[in-house]
């Protein structure tokens, strides 16, 4: 039935070329928005999770909080509680079995042990709160490049040396090469030399971050085999939650993923990906309302030939699919169309640049959500033109001919 | 010979509002298969809703009907609409061609739509009634180019497309000037004599009737003893 179903339809649509043309354009231009919208929302949101992300780890990874626990005894009338001692430094005493675990993971795009603490750079009577990492000098750049933030002296660790923020340095008036005094949390002090000086960008890693190499960081924290932490970067930091909870799993260690560190921004883009589907949503109803009204005066401008089809033995049914045929040949085009016109304008809207060279709209083109443009749009305007195929199927042929 | 119509005390009341506005009056036709009849009758004498009760595109509030044997007075909606595809052919006073479609693919329609395709066959023989009803050079023609005589020929040959039993034409040269009503009457009996297919004609037009075998009357819904020619 559909192939001559088809001719007709197809002959329906070109008998009156502008008009076709017309509709076409309506949907083509509502899936371009739709497109728009869903390359705009991705590219904001891959832009700020990469600004969130790009100078920290993905999944972090620590030692279980400790709790204090009730313990019980059956036919014991008294109770017995576990005291949590704070007087224990917390760490990560399997590290190495722990990253090599890590590293099994598919999406790992590097993993690095980690020793934290906070301490006071001194120089002179300037005093100042700093947190510092330990890192392996090798591995320095895999969670955050510092090595390619530099604005003076260098990055080898292996030196002996700290890497502080451009903030700090200013607030202590050190420049690389100067020494400088720390002194841990835990008592210990050591004149380290300024190696090289970053900046992020963020002012509380520039004014309170520093960074040593692990081996020098164990004496200072008196960590002598373990470590504070793991960082876990990934490839697709989306990833991180179900990464997180994989790893809290195997290992026993609590696993927080970068969503948790940064919650409100978590919200903020799922806020805006909800906008994002209202507006494709109404864009949708949009194209699928132009559908029907298009395809309703067809049917009522058709009426008399409809009805000479009913009289002379067509059925129903294959007036159905005259119809339905007709809004899936208009929602096709209209969707390919959008969909190059949308992949189009966003490639031109990202060629744009503000003068400082930056993108002007941070939009992702290959994000524009093709492939649901595509098939939402035409299963939309075949939904549209369901209504009226059925009014043109129900046309009882006589009063049709008769007017 | 052999009867092909029997259609026996046909009633049709319409409601207009809550009034009963009663058409036919218990009406009989029967027609012989190969004959060409006229139902002939004044305007709102109910000719038209007999020959649409006939076609099938009107249930009759009493009655029965019986086409080449079969009771269809009863028929669902699909199997009316197959038996008229099957064995019933319509001309209208009106063309009602398709006008996004050529001539043949008029005339091939009827078989092409509940086939799902037009087969070479199918414009092999839309093509002969063309050559038939005069329309030859024609062919390929939009539906929309030709005079108003070759579209009421075209819609002929389309009545002729699926072999039917029995044609039924409502005023067929009403819109037509006489030159044209003349070749279309002319075509119909043609028609009839070489293929013995059944016509009920309806028409005011007593020089149509005339050119008829023998005619039936109406008149306020009763079927009436036709006049003599000429009275």
């Amino acid at each position: 039935m559909t192939v001559f179903a088809f001719t007709v339809a197809r002959r329906y649509l070109l008998s009156n070329p502008l008009q076709t043309i017309l509709l076409v354009a309506g949907v083509a231009l509502g899936v371009t928005i739709f497109v728009f919208i869903t390359a705009l929302i991705h590219g904001l949101a891959i832009l700020l999770t990469h600004q969130v992300t790009a100078n920290s780890a993905h999944v972090t990874l620590e030692p279980a909080t400790r709790i204090a626990r009730v313990l019980k005894s059956p036919g014991v009338d008294t109770e017995a509680v576990a005291l949590v001692s704070t007087f224990q430094r917390q760490q990560i005493r399997e590290w190495r079995s722990t990253v090599a675990l890590v590293r099994l993971q598919p999406g790992i795009s590097s993993v690095g042990a980690q020793i934290t603490g906070s301490a006071f750079l001194l120089k002179g009577e300037a005093s100042e709160p700093v947190a510092i990492t330990g890192v392996d000098p090798d591995s320095l750049d895999d969670i955050t490049p510092i090595s390619t933030l530099l604005v003076g002296g260098d990055a080898n660790l292996e030196a002996g040396g700290i890497l502080i923020g451009y903030r700090l340095a200013g607030d202590l008036g050190v420049s690389p090469g100067q020494p400088v005094l720390l002194r841990t949390e835990r008592g210990v002090d050591r004149l380290l030399a300024v190696q090289g000086v970053f900046k992020t960008g963020v002012q509380t890693v520039d004014e309170r971050v520093a960074y040593l190499s692990l081996p020098l960081a164990r004496p200072l924290f008196r960590l002598p085999e373990g470590v504070t932490n793991i960082e876990v970067k990934l490839t697709d930091p989306q990833g991180a939650r179900p990464l997180a909870a994989l790893l809290h799993g195997a290992t026993g260690l609590r696993a927080t993923p970068w969503q948790d560190k940064n919650l409100s921004l978590d919200e903020a883009l799922t806020a805006q990906a909800q906008t994002g589907q209202l507006i494709q949503m109404f864009s949708l109803v949009s194209i699928i309302i132009g559908v029907a009204s298009a395809l309703v005066l067809s049917t009522y401008r058709r009426r008399s030939e409809i009805g000479i089809m009913r009289a002379f033995g067509v059925s129903g049914a294959f007036v159905s699919w005259v119809f339905v045929l007709q809004g899936l040949m208009i929602g096709l085009i209209g969707a390919v169309v959008g969909c190059v016109a949308g992949y189009g304008l966003c490639l031109m809207l990202e060629g744009l640049t503000k003068a400082d060279g930056t993108p002007a709209l941070p939009i992702a083109p290959e994000q524009g959500g093709y492939l649901a443009a595509l098939v939402l749009t035409t299963l939309g305007a075949v939904l549209a033109s369901v209504a009226p195929a059925r009014s043109a199927a129900r046309l009882d042929p006589l009063e049709a001919i008769q007017q | 010979m052999t009867r092909l119509l029997d259609a026996r005390g046909l009633e049709m009341t319409f409601r207009n509002g809550d009034e009963p506005t009663p058409v036919l009056r218990g009406v009989d036709v029967q027609l012989g298969a190969g004959e060409l009849t006229a139902l002939i009758g004044a305007s709102g004498s109910g000719k038209s809703t007999l020959l649409s009760i006939i076609g099938l595109l009107l249930r009759p509030t009493a009655g029965t009907i019986e086409i080449a044997g079969e009771r269809v007075e009863g028929l669902s909606d699909a199997r009316r609409t197959l038996f008229r595809n099957s064995r019933l052919g319509f001309v209208f006073q009106s063309h009602h061609l398709l006008p996004d479609f050529t001539a043949t693919e008029n005339v091939a329609f009827p078989a092409a739509a509940p086939a799902g395709r037009l087969t070479p066959a199918m414009r092999l023989r839309a093509r002969e009634l063309l050559v038939r009803v005069g329309l030859g050079d024609r062919m390929d023609f939009p539906a929309t180019r030709l005079s108003g005589g070759q579209k009421q020929r075209v819609a002929i040959a389309r009545a002729l497309m699926n072999r039917p039993k029995l044609i039924l034409a409502d005023e067929p040269t009403g819109a037509l000037d006489r030159e044209s009503a003349d070749q279309v009457l002319t075509l119909m009996k043609e028609v009839n004599e070489q293929d013995k297919a059944t016509f009920l004609i309806c028409t005011h037009d007593s020089l149509v009737a005339a050119r008829c075998g023998r005619s039936t009357t109406l008149q306020d819904g009763r079927v009436v003893p036709t006049p003599a020619r000429g009275e």
